[in-house]
């Protein structure tokens, strides 16, 4: 069967062997691949008992079918594990080259178990795989190993952890080519437990595909469409993804100094206007990617990829800092490190209020934008205060008596788009399975940008039918796996055709966001299965209680809990969060929870 | 008492759909979903003259009270829900394209604008067509893989995740056949202008 190579890699770093193993092809028709068939196997190997640091956890890299077939943007994978900094359900995914390289080598999954002895790298060359001793190379930082173990974009591709994931960081991201990151929820920290500093793939499988010449008209179709939408055409090429923040501050939604207000006097000196015009030395792109947003920036001190949006708004906006320059170079300091960006500025952006607010005897305060690179330092190698800071924002501030004061869900950090002024987005982070997160059915394309039409982002009533169709085309789209960007073009209804052209296999528009919808519910009792309830679900009292006095998101707080009671019910869940036996019959996954 | 909000997108709808001779003076009808209840047309009301006491809220997943009041078509529009990932129906009787649907098991558009976003429309059959579980799971199967498609001799049914979502698809569809009719009239040879159109009857 083409889309699929059929095979599993596993790892044992405890008993440095591998041995490979077919993929159960009943499981990827309902999974799919990426972050669904991620989750599925998450599920049979990682109960309850596992401490997200111990060996017991695994790391499970997946690609997709699409993945490296060359359709635009089948670049990407996932990494699934249960989460170090949420104790959830971890998929991170990652563009760039490296998901496309994996793919080539032939395997499906690599499952990385146990833990070594000493620090080790893998190297999987098509089918010859090699545990190789990383002793020297531990220490190193991201951008000086990549270049060492040979990083060659259409040949061979590092993946990596930086001293963050060394040290444990449960922000640590883990890098591949140079400065792409799986980075949310601390997959970093999980490989550094492990004594694993970094994987390189080399490949020679040429994926095939099922029918060619609906293949073909489907890619000539995607190119119109990509090019045809302003948003892939023009914005994103031209501003890259930092184009939102003129857009979320001017309606009052852009969170500012630890969402303390919802507009930044400092907005435009950090916009993707300023940072084209002054900063920006070229485009760059994912592999077989159209559409361009990446950018290369340059300051007096550094080159080198991004920063993203959420990026600038993390260690800008959030953290009161209106100085790209610094922005830049802490960005590029980053992925050095191997450290997530959104957790990392909010967690200085927590300290900061903590620190003005007297409950942390610290110099943070908001604007201090002299202090961000040496936080960032001492977070990775967890020194003085960069120790607490390390470890992400809800237990920083719960150790200073104040879990209020992070700005998170299940313990993650939220991305720059304030709930208040935009209900959709609250419920989404809410009930995001693995925290307070932006990837999982993002809402700003319905509530801002008018993707594909625009809805009352204060409406309230509703709004969970909208955050439930997009989690469950996001889930869709993530086990394919492409980027979501693609989807600012390109509809549900052509991915699902193209899957059908790749794999023989028909699966028509409402199949594929149905395949979305089980991935969303096996993650949910996942969460269930580790302990988690509704009251996980949840914001931050400040976003539920404490209404902007001024700008065009005046007076609102977010009405989370009726919002909440009807996404249950939407959902085909109990007034507990839990699945209904209705509803799991519905999606094949009784048999699952019964244990059949 | 439903929304105002919800009841204006209504009424602006429903009237463009009746000036754009998409409906007569009382057929056609729009609906929306909201978590697991169902806002949709109250039966016999004038979609081109909508009042707020024209909207009807009633149970997804059964009947309760609300169901003596709402339309005819209740039944294709909680069926169609359940089956596709839609949040908006909007059903109407697009004339040029009811009379391509009566000799014809798809439409395929020769225009720019519907060949980029609909690329071709199935039209189906069902004997009893209007309000049977039957049409209502023709049409719901149909819509799992196509966004509007076309009731033979009836009308059309389109999905979207708003109202206005479905109209665009529908009004597309209306102005594809006008302009199919219009090339059949002048009756000249077509010069194709686009690429890989042959796959169209295949999307």
């Amino acid at each position: 069967m083409n889309g699929w190579n059929g095979k599993i890699l596993e790892i044992d770093l405890t008993t440095q062997t591998h041995k490979e193993y077919p993929l159960d092809m009943e499981m990827a028709k309902q999974f799919i691949g990426g972050r669904g068939l991620g989750a599925r196997l998450l599920w049979d190997l990682v109960g309850p008992e596992v401490d997200p640091l111990s060996p017991e956890n695994v790391l499970i890299f997946t690609n997709g079918p699409l993945t490296a077939t060359g359709y635009q943007t089948s670049n990407r994978f996932s990494v699934t594990t249960k989460s170090p900094l949420t104790g959830t359900v971890l998929d991170a995914n990652s563009g760039g080259f490296w998901g496309m390289q994996f793919k080539k080598t032939g395997y499906d999954v690599l499952i990385v178990r146990g833990k070594s002895p000493k620090p080790v790298w893998i190297e999987i060359k098509d089918s010859v795989v090699a545990i190789n001793d990383a002793s020297e190379l531990w220490g190193m930082r991201v951008y000086a190993i990549t270049e060492k173990l040979g990083q060659n974009n259409n040949k061979r591709n590092v993946l990596c952890i930086g001293p963050a994931g060394e040290n444990l960081s449960r922000i640590a991201a883990i890098m591949n080519d140079r400065e792409r990151a799986a980075a949310r929820g601390g997959p970093g920290a999980v490989m550094g437990s492990k004594n694993l500093k970094a994987i390189v793939v080399e490949g020679s499988t040429r994926p095939e595909v099922d029918d060619k010449e609906r293949y073909k008209f489907l890619m000539y179709e995607t190119k119109k469409l990509l090019a045809a939408s302003p948003l892939t055409s023009q914005a994103l090429p031209e501003f890259g993804t930092v184009v939102l923040m003129n857009i979320m501050n001017n309606i009052g939604a852009l969170a500012t100094r630890n969402h303390q207000q919802t507009q930044f006097e400092g907005a435009e000196a950090i916009s993707g206007e300023e940072l084209t015009e002054k900063y920006l030395v070229k485009n760059a792109s994912c592999w077989a990617c159209p559409i361009g947003c990446t950018r290369i920036s340059k300051t007096e001190k550094v080159e080198g990829e991004g920063p993203e949006f959420e990026t600038t708004w993390a260690f800008g906006a959030q953290c009161g800092v209106d100085d790209l320059p610094a922005i830049i170079e802490v960005n590029s300091l980053c992925n050095d490190l191997g450290l997530d960006t959104i957790s990392a500025g909010s967690t200085i952006a927590c300290a900061m209020e903590l620190s003005e607010k007297g409950y942390l005897d610290s110099d943070l305060r908001f604007g201090r934008a002299d202090m961000l690179a040496g936080c960032v330092e001492d977070m990775a190698y967890r020194r003085d205060l960069g120790a607490e800071l390390a470890d992400g924002s809800l237990r920083l501030a719960t150790k200073y008596g104040h879990p209020e004061l992070s700005m998170s869900t299940k313990g993650l950090e939220f991305p720059a788009y304030d709930p208040r002024g935009l209900q959709g987005q609250g419920l989404l982070y809410a009930t995001s399975n693995r925290g307070g997160c932006h990837m999982r059915g993002n809402m700003i394309g319905l509530e801002v940008l008018g993707l594909p039409k625009l809805i009352d982002r204060f409406q309230v009533q509703g709004k969970s039918a909208f955050v439930i169709l997009h989690q469950n085309s996001n889930a869709a789209i993530d086990s394919l796996v492409v980027c979501k960007f693609t989807n600012m073009g390109v509809a549900d209804e052509y991915f699902a055709r193209v899957l059908g052209a790749v794999t023989g296999i028909p699966y028509a528009t409402g199949e594929l966001i149905k395949v979305g919808e089980r991935v969303w519910n096996l993650e949910r009792l996942y969460n269930n299965r580790e302990g988690f309830t509704p009251k996980d679900d949840s914001l931050p009292p400040r976003l539920l209680t404490e209404a902007p006095t001024d700008g065009p998101s005046k007076g609102w707080v977010s009405h989370l809990e009726p919002m909440l009671k009807e996404y249950y019910r939407t959902r085909g869940w109990d007034e507990n969060g839990v699945p209904t036996p209705k509803k799991l019959a519905d999606l094949g996954l009784n048999k699952l929870v019964s244990g059949g | 008492m439903v929304d105002p909000r919800i009841y204006d997108m209504f009424r602006e709808i429903g009237r463009d759909l009746y000036t754009a001779n998409m409906i007569s003076s009382h057929g056609g009808n729009l609906s929306i979903r909201l978590g697991d209840r169902v806002i949709i047309k109250r039966r016999g009301a004038m979609l081109g003259n909508l009042k707020q006491h024209d909207l009807i809220e009633t149970r997804l997943d059964k009947n309760d009270s609300g169901v003596a009041l709402a339309s005819t078509e209740l039944l294709v529009h909680r069926t169609v829900y359940l089956n596709t990932p839609a949040l908006a129906i909007c059903h109407c009787h697009p004339r040029t394209a009811v009379a391509f649907s009566l000799s014809r098991d798809e439409i395929v558009p020769i225009d720019n604008e519907a060949s980029y976003l609909l690329k071709k429309i199935p039209v189906i059959t069902e004997e009893f067509a209007s309000g049977t579980p039957q049409m209502a799971n023709k049409v719901a199967e149909a819509l799992t893989n196509y966004k509007i498609i076309m009731l033979r001799g009836h009308g059309s049914f389109a999905i979207g995740q708003t109202l206005d979502d479905a109209f665009f698809w529908s009004s597309t569809l209306e102005e594809a056949c006008q302009i199919m009719l219009f090339t059949k009239q002048i009756n000249e040879p077509f010069i194709e202008y686009r690429g890989m159109s042959d796959s169209y009857s295949k999307f």
